[in-house]
């Protein structure tokens, strides 16, 4: 909910910036670490889109799959089942590089 | 039209926590974020530790529960500097709500200030309130395959505790399938098993504090 409530903020404040009357749609970037389970996050956004200037835009959603980067040979590679493993050398020191964002990437106005 | 926007979600609430951590450092407060599932023992741990910190680092609290103010109660007899917060319906606390109680906490009788957070294994892993380290603790009568299933909590922690070692035997709860799952999703936590009934694992977690504090300010604690 409170994650929803950041989304909208930030949108109309991207939106009143730009002179919009109107948000259309947002879209967000979430790594999948962060947990976000989509529907529920729909959900929670439509909610206090209500009575703004964001009022029935639409949530667009993409996830980032968590990858890592072998510290030791620098091979960056997708982490599956939390399995911080280099596929290419088997070294277990990895460096997550993506799947914990958690950004507004663009809106759409009118 | 489209507008680029590409603002963290959460840089408003990093700022407040990054405000809160400058108050705290200039305090030379410790903070330790304390995260579990609703009766993990998180009120209890805090009790033995008021206990076992007598004479080493001064202890305070600020404690978030949904609607009562019991866990403060409970702490009122170690008569340690307390703030309790209500959240009413949040699940987690914030860098905002932690901000508004630091006017009702004399940080300057405080070496090592915890943070016990809203019982829940989801949200509070998302929220920075300016703490040093968050600390995760889950108890045996939870199940060893916790880790697993809510992985961000247990990768943002520093240290686990793992509680109630004391009903092990009742349990089906394997040690080592829980530290196995906990070092792959965050091989670099450390882990300390407690009992908060025996007192077993509490010198060794009340040195990790006292490390932690060393580590940060450089002295066993202020003169």
């Amino acid at each position: 909910m409170t994650i929803a409530r950041s989304i909208i903020d930030i949108a109309i404040a991207a939106a009143e910036k730009a002179g919009a009357r109107r948000v259309t749609r947002v879209n967000v970037i979430a790594g999948e670490l962060r947990g976000i389970i989509p529907l529920q996050l729909t959900y929670c956004f439509g909610l206090m889109a209500e009575n703004t200037i964001a009022s029935g835009a639409q949530l667009g959603l993409e996830i980032v799959p968590v990858s890592g980067k072998c510290r030791r040979c620098d091979e960056t590679f997708v982490v599956k089942e939390y399995r911080y493993i280099c596929p290419k050398c088997q070294s277990e020191d990895v460096q997550t590089v993506s799947g914990t964002e958690l950004r507004v990437k663009d809106i759409e106005v009118e | 039209m489209k507008i680029n926007v590409m603002t963290d979600v959460l840089e408003a609430n990093d700022r407040i926590a990054a405000a809160n951590r400058q108050v705290f450092d200039r305090y030379r407060n410790l903070v330790i974020n304390l995260m579990s599932s609703p009766g993990a023992g998180k009120t209890t741990l805090l009790e033995k530790t008021a206990e076992a910190l007598k004479g080493k680092l001064r202890l305070g609290v600020i404690t978030g529960d949904i609607e009562t103010t019991r866990d403060s109660e409970r702490l009122q007899k170690y008569q340690l500097p307390v703030v309790q917060l209500t959240t009413g319906s949040a699940c987690h606390l914030d860098a905002n709500m932690i901000a508004s109680a630091l006017p009702h906490l004399d940080l300057s009788q405080v070496d090592t200030l915890i943070v016990e957070n809203v019982g829940n294994l989801v949200c509070p892993a998302e929220f920075k309130i300016g703490e040093d380290f968050k600390v995760m603790m889950l108890s045996v009568t939870e199940g060893d395959e916790k880790p697993l299933k809510y992985p961000l909590m247990f990768r943002e922690s520093a240290l686990l505790l793992i509680n109630k070692i004391d009903l092990l035997q009742y349990t089906n709860f394997s040690m080592e399938v829980a530290k196995a799952n906990a070092k792959k999703v965050s091989p670099d936590l450390e882990i300390i098993d407690i009992s908060c009934v025996t007192g077993e694992g509490i010198p060794s977690w009340v040195e990790w504090l006292s490390r932690c504090y060393r580590e940060k300010f450089g002295t066993v604690r202020r003169a």
